[in-house]
């Protein structure tokens, strides 16, 4: 007999995006010098498989390169030297420094680091204090504070008809989704879009005080447009108004019609995403819809909850969750299956780059 | 120094090789930019055999990786019949980097992963991180209660990228870790192993037919290997023969616990050089090689682009890379030798690579050697350049207009069918410019 319950072993999951690809997610169009406080691995890991855009944009994401001995003696004068060495060589706007496990282990002072290097090279810096445990959203939120923290102009002019979008990193939406976004809101009057996450260079930080509202698509956006809330006055609404269009193209690759009223649907993406699909569903289908609970893996905010939506920590839990509930439709990021051996319901793809690392 | 790229001349290098490498072409002196053009050496196993893939060469073995989600990320890519669930995770939060309460969950993680399995699995691997190097964890004991749990070999993985420069960097260590579950055997005189590569040579290298010409009648790797019985039977050879200083340590205790002498070769693309190895082996084993024929077709291959070449105006130009089955010292050496213009060359040099950069310096002393770790090379213009062909993927992502020749292929080249093949390549891409 053997148990399966063992907190954070995963038998058929691979990880998801980890908090550091998220936080250099967010950095990486910013135009500034992003540092990946880690051995080398860490940024492997990043660029080579949840950046999409590193392969054709030209970014300065670097490693430290981390030795044994720099871990063991805790050598950060080498590490503000071999910034300083890189901002000799390239053109860079402004510095975050993105923390991983090892800087975690021996418990780098980030904060001092940020006051040392914005006193040796005159560049605002932005700190991302993640650590390799959390998911990507978090590493996302970190970034973005961090990011508003150092290049936030608060006196900038109000800009009429602007918006600001939170959560547009590629782990959350496609470039072509983000292109339709921002024409989507350009037709509907908006002279401003800012997508926090793709647009390059650091004007969507410097100007985020100045746009008339946000728009939050997914739970690494909360916490900048609570900030700018708190702070500035902006108000925010959460949507990701992409969703009944990504629906017609589901059921466009399936024979199954949708289920209906008695019956039961999980989606399970982040929060916003799935909430997004269930209102498209509901509105397709009208009171003919079925029961549909929503899940996630990633940040739950309760104020986006509904009754009997789940939140799910370990592996064992989904499978579990599904044996109880017993759905008739599950729409999921497909690499979700892997978890689910023996059951045999209807399954729809709704991909989620965070988890499978594919469109 | 602002938006230029950091390069020194071969001249320039072997002029001033006795005061050590410029900091430059040091990597732990500035931060190591990370394009795709330096993957490899931040996460090896990315694109090739990282600690991970490495790990799973023993045939019918799972692998539990042990550490923060974001050292497994991109395992998720291992895909395919050679690797797909061979896979599984504990992933480590907070509490268990702060209290190493992990350590006690392994064992039983270990059981439910070998019982979750549709088929028995051969050996388990325990893969841990910076995390656990930092922590110091015996995973020698935790894999010997393991063993306790499961009835299985248990071998830990050390994927320290912490320790990439020390004495036992992990590629090194992994390697280690395999070829020690190898037990002591009756030797078969008939029997040699090839070790080094993680994917297997070329079948229609002369090696193969060399041995056999002297009573060599299984010629055996570990890349060969389809069960874990044929994986135990590495311990009946001979002798080794080791092609890549990476598995040096694993053939010397092999030769201590084990009793089979290792024989060192080279890969090289220089046919005085294979001259010279194949006397040195067959000097060592006593006896002669018959190598007239394969050295005449790799002379005929290098012919055929010498004429291709004589009928042009323009001679090509080429870069080099080092993501490619090659040193990119010596194979520049080598070309260069055969009166080929190499432009620039994309590699640390290594000090075994001395002899190689001042051949390159007496007979091309302009050609450029780039650190494709360096953060200038961020400045470097992809666009516009003189580059014919560009050979590896660093140097292909530094030029994409040129002619791509990855020369990365899974099976490895050795000897004069390498240098065979390299140069019908060579022909066959310039052919077509």
């Amino acid at each position: 007999m053997t148990d399966t319950h063992i907190k954070g072993l995963r038998l058929y999951l691979p990880p998801f995006a980890p908090d550091t690809s998220g936080a250099a997610s967010v950095a990486f169009p910013t135009g500034g010098l992003s540092v990946i406080i880690d051995a080398g691995g860490c940024a492997g890991n990043i660029c080579g498989f949840d950046e999409p855009r590193w392969q054709t944009d030209t970014s300065a994401v670097m490693s430290a390169g981390l030795r044994d001995m720099d871990a063991i003696m805790g050598r950060d004068d080498r590490l503000l030297d071999k910034i300083e060495r890189a901002l000799s060589q390239i053109a860079a706007t402004h510095i975050t420094l993105i923390s991983t496990p090892v800087p975690a282990v021996i418990g780098t002072d980030l904060h001092a680091l940020r006051r040392l290097l914005t006193r040796r090279c005159g560049l605002p810096v932005a700190i991302a204090a993640s650590d390799g445990t959390h998911a990507y959203d978090q590493g996302a939120s970190q970034a973005y504070l961090g990011l508003l923290e150092a290049l936030l102009e608060p006196d900038t002019a109000k800009l009429p008809a602007s918006v600001g979008i939170w959560g547009t990193t590629p782990l959350d939406i496609t470039r072509p989704d983000a292109d339709q976004l921002r024409h989507q809101l350009r037709i509907s009057g908006c002279q401003h879009v800012f997508l926090h996450g793709l647009d390059h260079g650091a004007e969507p930080y410097k100007a985020a005080a100045a746009v008339e509202r946000n728009i939050v698509i997914a739970p690494s956006g909360l916490a900048p447009a609570r900030y700018l809330q708190q702070h500035y006055h902006i108000p925010f609404t959460v949507c990701h108004p992409l969703a009944a269009q990504q629906l017609e193209t589901m059921l466009a690759t399936t024979t199954d019609a949708l289920p209906a009223t008695g019956q039961r649907v999980l989606i399970l993406h982040q929060q916003m995403a799935a909430n997004a699909m269930r209102q498209a569903i509901r509105q397709r289908l009208g009171h003919e819809a079925p029961q549909i609970n929503c899940a996630t893996f990633f940040a739950q905010d309760e104020t986006y909850c509904e009754p009997g939506d789940a939140k799910f920590t370990e592996e064992y839990e989904f499978p579990e969750w599904v044996a109880e509930n017993a759905p008739d439709l599950i729409i999921a990021d497909k690499i979700y299956q892997r978890a689910l051996p023996s059951w045999h319901g209807i399954f729809l793809d709704y991909p989620h780059f965070a988890v499978s690392g594919e469109r | 120094m602002k938006n230029n790229v950091y390069s020194i001349t071969a001249a320039e290098l072997a002029a001033g090789q006795t005061e050590g490498l410029p900091d430059e072409m040091r990597t732990d002196t500035h931060l190591i930019y990370n394009s795709p053009g330096s993957l490899d050496f931040n996460s090896p196993g990315a694109s090739g055999f990282g600690v991970k893939r490495a790990g799973l060469a023993i045939p019918g073995s799972i692998m539990l990786l042990i550490s923060p989600a974001c050292c497994g990320r991109n395992t998720a890519a291992l895909s395919g019949p050679r690797y797909a669930d061979r896979c599984a995770y504990l992933e480590l939060d907070e509490n268990d980097i702060v209290t190493g309460k992990h350590l006690a969950k392994i064992p039983a993680a270990v059981a439910a992963f070998v019982a979750s399995r549709p088929t028995p699995p051969s050996a388990v691997s325990l893969c841990i991180t910076c995390v656990d190097a930092l922590l110091g964890t015996d995973m020698e004991r935790v894999a010997r209660r393991c063993v306790e749990r499961v009835h299985l070999p248990v071998i830990p993985c050390y994927m320290y990228a912490l320790t990439r420069e020390s004495n036992l960097p992990p590629m090194v260590y992994v390697r280690e870790s395999i070829y020690k579950q190898l037990q002591p055997r009756r030797k078969d005189s008939r029997a040699a192993n090839i070790l080094g590569f993680f994917t297997a040579l070329a079948p229609d290298c002369e090696l193969f037919e060399l041995l056999r010409s002297i009573g060599i009648r299984h010629v055996r790797s570990l890349a060969g290997c389809r069960t874990y019985a044929e994986f135990e039977q590495l311990a009946e050879a001979n002798f080794n023969l080791v092609l890549t200083g990476e598995v040096r340590s694993s053939a010397a205790w092999m030769e201590r616990e084990l009793h089979i002498p290792a024989i060192e070769l080279k890969r090289v693309y220089s046919l005085a050089q294979v001259d010279n190895q194949y006397k040195g082996l067959g000097h060592v084993l006593g006896t002669g090689f018959a190598t007239e024929r394969y050295r005449a077709e790799a002379e005929q291959a290098m012919m055929a682009l010498s004429h291709l070449l004589a009928s042009r105006d323009r001679k090509p130009h080429l870069a080099v890379g080092s993501q490619l089955n090659a040193d990119p010292f010596e194979l520049s050496a080598s070309l260069i030798a055969t009166g080929l213009d190499v432009d620039e060359i994309f590699g640390i040099p290594q000090p075994e690579d001395s002899f190689y950069i001042k051949k390159i310096a007496a007979a091309s002393p302009a050609t450029r050697i780039y650190t494709a770790l360096s953060p200038s090379m961020l400045n470097f213009d992809r666009e516009h350049s003189d580059i014919t062909l560009a050979m590896g993927t660093d140097a292909m992502y530094y030029h994409p207009r040129a002619i791509p020749l990855s020369w990365n292929d899974g099976a490895q080249p050795f000897g004069y069918q390498g240098i065979t093949l390299l140069y019908k390549k060579l022909l066959e891409a310039l052919t077509n410019d």
